[in-house]
């Protein structure tokens, strides 16, 4: 018990993040399935948001909001790093937008091909 | 075959790499440089109890309009490539098969009972959530992108109670368009009035900790929260009206 | 700033995002109301993009200082700043500029769209961000700002294999992405900063495996992005599907956002470097490779971006690794910057074209053959991008390759040269299959207006005028050095005039302009400017017998002779290779003017820029050892003065067309202009003599030169020589026989030079006037020949004599003056050459030297026998004497062989006295005679005795043939015994006239040199389709390589060992 505590909680969303991205690299190589792509890539990108919010933590850090549970003289040792937060933030949106026009791409291949098989993409090559 | 122990062979090697990275890293105990200064002076700067929202919208002010870019140009992105093309308009031939399939796919379902009463239950109050969320955003956790999204997902509820549901392009499109050019100009106004682009002491900083203070933050993210909203949505039902055939 | 004025706020950097996003996010309520406006307002935002960065640039070169940008009233690295620098800007103005004509091109397309619209313009402002921004993770969101709005124009497109492409393409970048965002994470987490400058300045934060881990993963992310080998096919596949308008854009605009992105991060770089480098180079010669093999237009357009991108990589790693040790920031401007705006300008030109021209294959180009705008517009890009003058991308490379020069860095070179002579090869395969008219019938019109092309146009203006700018950085923009071009520009003006009297003003601006150049030159060069530049204007009036218009002809006319002129004034080696490439340049555009010119003109080219390539590497070596362009400190190179001769003499040798290397030649003689041939041959390979004797007298004649390379060069010349008139002796074709002959009389001057002596330059300067002289006779009777008989085979002639006497009678003084039978120059030249060889001791090549000039005596036979006497044709009855205009030059060039013939000393004197520096004059003269240890030479009084047992049996043969009557025998009445003749041909006498000897000889002279080089060929062919496997159209096989490529920079650099 006191093993699993010694752990330090970012050290296991750094883990987390770090295997979800190897899992989202994975459905990205493998699955032929252009939507299980994408699915592969939001996981990907998932990954990489908790990684950043991992290296972001402060040991024993509470949220980065200055109010009456952290006043302002103690803040520099109460909160966690802002800095990652406002970034991840910014990064999600990011991710929601290749998404999205990857999602647009998907619809559009399925149209023109009817099929969502990335195998059969390949007449533009050497 | 080959690939596939590649491919494993690969993210094997990613794996070490990514392990090489778990077993170097020690967590912090102190702030970054960056996050000390933004603890240290943030709140008396900018006048934002939220340091998330004090970095997000001046700070690193310019990253948020970026973002505020991106998601504009993947509405936009998303609306041209699910644009409607009319027959024997485009000169491709490969998508006129896609444009019949299009017409000819199936009118949604309409949705059960409890979805619509719970809709029309919750709508108002989702979106009136969202509003607080993004007029807080400088106070407590929130912001213009969190509001946003909750607005988008007030919609997300209407489409999927009332798929025949109109929602207004022209609304859509004066709101976005208005509210990221306003956010342009509140951002110039920071050079004439303040210290520099995006700078949020354009208005006077009030009383730490009401909801009128922070300077321009909560009308940034008024125009953040706004065009966030209506350009969730306006993917969503982008999405919804490439599925359901001529307008 | 409280005082701002909002005129001031337009006018700083920060205004250029200002006006994109506000006009961006306002584009579709302008829509709504009107598209028109729409469009108005997107083209006023990108033309104040413009124009801001064009303001601001022009007051950093005027000496203000560097802008920073700061946001948010705070300072960094605490908020996000921009920087506006020289380079900045540089890359800002260019890349803006290219986007503004780019959109022009594409405004057909984006106009139906209003959110296409705001894609582009905020496409270009995300690039704008890309190159200014110092802030780590805002440099990610440029990226990503770029990156979406690539990805919707890309889609824009309804077709599978676009979309297809498309898609790729987003999964290869945003893994790409994914890589950065995470270093740039972890990076923080380091150095708890995101600011550049903060993270440079403390970069020994960065440590351990983590820092080294995240440092590969930012570079690695941006790297991908400039679409190294292998892992780029995705962006291949989008540079071949994708519209014009946008995959321009992605070659110029984002990878020139990408590229400066890695730039701002190479202080982070370190010993990374190393592989950043070879990446570089090994994309470059790569894609080059495989471009080799590609006919698809834009696919083609694809591997060359990639190729020019990896080559800005290279030299951007390299000279980050030399900054370390000296400074070189300005060299840097010039290689960077001149790279990059050529490369920015050509390609997207290029690309531009391909979107007007609308042929996926560039086999489908002849349509553009009649258009010859857009043939110019197409030759000038390609000419830029291949690095040739007077684009920027020549004096780019040229800095490069002599900074890696003069630290050493031979091995980089010799990648960079062969990678630019492999992207001319494919660039200009394409050009000659534009060139290549098809039958008026098959003709498709290609709907293109005067208004589309006009980008490219600009594009092309700019260029010229940065390439302007970059040789007067350099201090080498002289007029004197832009004379040819400037004359060859003001020829083209009056170029639209029908008729043939714009060979006056030609002659007139050669004239004066070729005496102002070189009136000032003394010595070797002042004789060699006599022979160019006199010679060069007597043999082009003959110019004057072609009726028609010769669009073009003139102009390059002009440029090639004046820049002979220039490359005999140059003092620095640069002047020199900038000549000499112009001269390249000319001569191969005026050949692909001829009948079936274009492919000819391609192995010419190909053979000439190899040649240049080779001088241009010995002019390298020869700075890493001097220090010094200047060519009189050739001299001064020690150790490497055997390396440097070889170089250069190699070069001059291909250019002249040596043994092993001669194939370009025969055709390309053949197949130009008939009056353009005797210019090649009399005057234009007389630049290689000309090359070859400088770097003789500069380096051949030291002392500390090893013997051996001169003696090497003996023997080239004697079996080139040897061969070449061999091979003449078996051509049917009189320009070829023509074609072969010259090459091996230039192996005879190749000899006399390689002798180094005074003797051996003495008779290889005479031999250099006489051969002027009578090859100048012998192909301008041929375009009389030719002109009348419509014909070339010579045994398709025959008895023309009597046709054309004065043709005869000049073809044959000439013939005489070759072959070096008393009393003509020819003797002179050849007794003059055996002495020296026999002083030297050469005897075998003396051996050789004696049999050729056997051989020549037999093909020369050949040509006055077939084509003049025997019986003619009946077609060829009333066939009239050559034109005048063509026989004047004639005429004038006899005249100079008989007083040369009778007092070689009015020639030897000026000769020797110039060769007097070099080598001290060893002539002994007693009165008219020159004595050596082997004997002695009385021209005139030989010329009077020979011409005296000439004229009596002369006389008394007239008579007899005037008093006898002569049997005439029918034409093919002879048929060889054992020859089974199986065309009509065959049972003419003259054809395969030599037949009795080729079971003899006839093995020396089978193709090898051709067949050598069809196996390199080949072979590049064959390596060409093994490089390119990896693009098998798999988005997944790509994104596989984008993450291997990872992987690999990481075992590369030692990730093992962490």
């Amino acid at each position: 018990m006191n093993m699993l505590t010694d752990i330090p909680i970012s050290l296991i969303v750094l883990c987390s993040g770090l295997g979800l991205i190897l899992i989202g690299m994975w459905g990205m190589l493998t699955q032929r399935n252009i939507i299980r792509m994408i699915i592969g890539f939001s996981l990907m990108d998932t990954g990489i948001h908790m990684v950043m919010v991992s290296i972001g933590y402060v040991t024993g850090g509470t949220a980065p909001i200055i109010n009456d549970a952290v006043p302002i003289a103690d803040a520099v040792n109460r909160v966690v790093d802002p800095v990652p937060s406002a970034l991840v933030l910014t990064a999600i949106v990011i991710g929601l937008g290749v998404t999205a026009v990857m999602l647009a791409f998907a619809v559009r291949i399925f149209k023109a091909r009817n099929t969502l098989n990335i195998d059969e993409c390949t007449e533009s090559k050497w | 075959m080959i690939k596939r122990i590649f491919i494993f062979a690969m993210l094997a090697l990613m794996a070490m790499i990514f392990f090489n990275l778990v077993a170097n890293y020690t967590e912090n105990t102190t702030l970054s440089k960056l996050g000390h200064y933004y603890a240290d002076k943030g709140p008396q700067e900018l006048g934002a109890p939220n340091l998330v929202t004090a970095v997000v919208v001046t700070y690193r002010g310019l990253d948020t309009l970026g973002e505020v870019t991106v998601l504009f140009i993947s509405a936009a992105g998303v609306g041209l490539l699910l644009r409607r093309t009319r027959r024997n308009q485009d000169d491709d031939k490969g998508l006129e098969q896609g444009d019949r399939a299009e017409e000819t796919a199936g009118v949604h379902k309409p949705a059960s009972e409890i979805v619509e009463t719970a809709t029309e239950l919750l709508l108002p109050m989702v979106v009136l959530f969202g509003v607080y969320v993004f007029m807080n955003g400088h106070l407590s956790p929130g912001g213009g992108f969190q509001g946003g999204a909750i607005i988008a997902s007030g919609t997300m509820f209407l489409l999927l109670a009332l798929p025949e549901s109109h929602i207004s392009r022209l609304m859509i499109a004066i709101t976005e368009s208005m509210s990221g050019f306003s956010y342009v100009v509140v951002g110039v106004l920071g050079v004439f009035l303040a210290g520099g682009f995006l700078d949020n002491r354009i208005m006077d900083l009030g009383t730490y900790g009401s909801l009128f203070s922070a300077g321009a933050i909560p009308l940034i993210y008024l125009f953040v929260g706004l065009k966030v909203g209506f350009e969730l949505s306006a993917v969503l039902d982008r999405f919804r009206k490439e599925d359901t055939g001529p307008v | 700033m409280v005082t701002a004025t909002i005129t001031d706020l337009l006018l700083h950097p920060l205004g250029i995002y200002v006006l994109a996003l506000g006009a961006g996010f306002l584009i579709p309520l302008f829509d709504r109301a009107h598209r028109g406006s729409a469009i108005l307002v997107f083209l006023l935002a990108l033309a104040c993009m413009v124009g801001i960065a064009g303001f601001n640039l022009f007051g950093i070169i005027n000496g203000a200082t560097a802008i920073d940008i700061e946001t948010a009233g705070i300072k960094p690295p605490f908020s996000i700043n921009l920087r506006f620098g020289l380079l900045e800007g540089g890359i800002v103005l260019a890349v803006n500029t290219a986007a503004l004509l780019g959109a022009w091109h594409y405004l057909p397309r984006l106009k139906e769209h209003a959110s296409a619209l705001l894609l582009y313009l905020i496409l270009v402002m995300g690039i704008n961000g890309m190159v200014m921004t110092r802030d780590l993770f805002n440099l990610f969101i440029f990226i990503e700002i770029t990156s979406i709005a690539t990805y919707a124009l890309i889609g824009m497109e309804r077709s599978g294999s676009v979309l297809a492409a498309g898609f790729k393409y987003i999964v290869a970048t945003s893994i790409a992405s994914a890589f950065f965002l995470l270093g740039t994470i972890f990076i923080y987490y380091q150095t708890g900063t995101l600011n550049i400058d903060d993270i440079i300045a403390n970069q020994e934060l960065i440590s351990g495996p983590i820092g080294f881990i995240a440092t590969l993963f930012v570079l690695t992310g941006l790297l991908i992005e400039l679409k190294p080998y292998p892992a780029n096919g995705w962006g291949l596949d989008v540079y071949e599907t994708a519209s014009t308008g946008i995959a321009s854009l992605i070659s110029v605009g984002v990878s020139a956002g990408m590229f400066f992105a890695v730039y701002k991060l190479l202080p982070l770089a370190g010993d990374f470097l190393h592989s950043i480098a070879f990446i570089g180079g090994l994309t470059f010669l790569f894609s080059n490779i495989i471009g080799l093999k590609q006919d698809n237009t834009k696919r083609l357009l694809g591997y060359s971006s990639i190729g020019q991108i990896g080559l800005l990589t290279l030299a951007m790693a390299l000279l980050a690794q030399l900054d370390s040790q000296v400074d070189i920031q300005s060299q840097m401007y010039l290689i960077v910057g001149g790279l990059f705006v050529n490369h920015l300008f050509a390609k997207a030109g290029l690309f531009w074209l391909a979107g007007l021209v609308k042929s996926s294959s560039i086999r489908g180009w002849s349509v553009i053959s009649k258009r010859r705008g857009m043939l110019l517009l197409l030759g000038i890009m390609m000419t830029a991008l291949v690095g040739l003058p007077p684009f920027p991308g020549f004096w780019a490379k040229w800095e490069l390759v002599m900074l890696l020069a003069s630290n050493d860095m031979f091995g980089w070179i010799s990648l960079i040269l062969l990678g630019s002579l492999l992207e001319a090869a494919y660039l200009f395969r394409w050009f000659s299959y534009a060139q290549q008219s098809v039958a008026d019938d098959e003709q498709a019109e290609i709907p293109v207006s005067f208004w589309q092309p006009l980008p490219v146009a600009i594009a092309v203006l700019l260029l010229f005028a940065t390439s302007y700018v970059m040789a007067a950085v350099m201090q080498v923009a002289s007029p004197e050095l832009y004379l040819p071009l400037v004359a060859g520009f003001a020829l083209w003006l009056i170029d639209g005039v029908h008729g043939r009297y714009k060979n006056l003003p030609m002659l007139v601006a050669v004239a004066i302009g070729g005496y102002l150049l070189t009136k000032d030159l003394d010595g070797i060069n002042s004789l060699f400017s006599y022979l160019l530049i006199g010679g060069g204007l007597l043999v082009s009036i003959a110019a004057l017998y072609r009726k028609d218009d010769r669009k073009g002809f003139y102009p390059l006319l002009a440029v090639l002779l004046l820049s002979l002129a220039t490359l005999l004034r140059a003092q620095s080696s640069l002047e020199f290779f900038f000549s000499w490439e112009l001269m390249t340049l000319s001569s191969y555009l005026l050949i692909t003017l001829g009948r079936d010119g274009a492919k000819p003109a391609l192995s010419y080219l190909l053979f000439s820029l190899g040649s240049a390539y080779l001088i241009f590497a010995g002019f390298a070596v020869a700075y890493g050892a001097t220090g010094s362009l200047l060519l009189s400190s050739l001299g001064n190179s020690g150790e490497s003065m055997t390396m440097i001769f070889s170089l250069l003499a190699a070069g001059f040798i291909i250019k002249m067309g040596g043994f092993g290397f001669h194939i370009w030649l025969p055709d390309a003689y053949a197949e130009a202009d008939d009056d353009f041939t005797a210019l090649l041959s009399s005057v234009v390979s007389k630049a290689g003599v000309f090359g070859l004797v400088i770097i003789a007298a500069q380096l051949g004649v030291r002392s500390d030169i090893g013997l051996d390379p001169a003696y090497v060069l003996g023997w080239i010349g004697i079996l080139t020589a040897t061969f070449g008139a061999l091979m003449a002796v078996f051509q049917e074709d009189l320009k070829r026989l023509l074609a072969y002959s010259s090459m091996g009389q230039l192996g005879y001057i190749v000899t006399g030079v390689a002798l180094m002596s005074h003797l051996g330059w003495v008779s290889a300067m005479y031999m250099t006037v006489n051969h002027f002289l009578f090859k100048g006779i012998l192909l301008l009777s041929a375009a009389g020949i030719i002109l009348r008989t419509n014909q070339r085979l010579m045994y398709k002639m025959g008895g023309l004599i009597k046709n054309m006497p004065f043709t005869f009678t000049f073809t044959m003084i000439a013939i005489i003056a070759m072959s070096g039978v008393p009393p003509l120059t020819g003797y002179g030249g050849k007794w003059m050459m055996f002495n020296a060889l026999m002083d030297k001791g050469w005897y075998w090549i003396a051996a050789l030297a004696f049999f050729s000039s056997a051989i020549a005596f037999l093909y020369m036979f050949r040509l006055l026998q077939t084509v003049f006497l025997g019986q003619r044709k009946l077609e060829h009855h009333e066939l009239r004497e050559a034109p005048a205009i063509l026989l004047i030059p004639q005429g004038v060039m006899i005249a100079c062989i008989m007083v040369v013939s009778a007092y070689p000393k009015l020639l030897l004197d000026p000769l020797s006295a110039a060769i007097d520096p070099w080598i001290a004059n060893t002539l002994v003269w007693e009165g008219t005679a020159m004595v050596t240890n082997f004997g002695y030479w009385n021209a005139p009084m030989i010329m009077g005795v020979v011409g005296g047992v000439w004229m009596v049996p002369l006389i008394l043969l007239l008579l007899i043939s005037l008093t006898l009557k002569i049997q005439k025998v029918e034409q093919f009445n002879i048929v060889f015994a054992a020859e089974r003749p199986r065309r009509p041909e065959e049972t003419h006498y003259a054809y395969n006239f030599f037949a009795h000897y080729d079971r003899a000889i006839g093995f020396l002279v089978r193709p090898r040199a051709t067949a050598f080089w069809n196996t390199i060929v080949e072979w590049s062919h064959t390596t060409a389709s093994s490089l390119r496997i990896f693009y098998n159209g798999n988005g997944q096989t790509y994104a596989l390589f984008v993450v291997m490529y990872f992987v690999a920079m990481f075992l590369l650099n030692g990730g093992l060992a962490l």
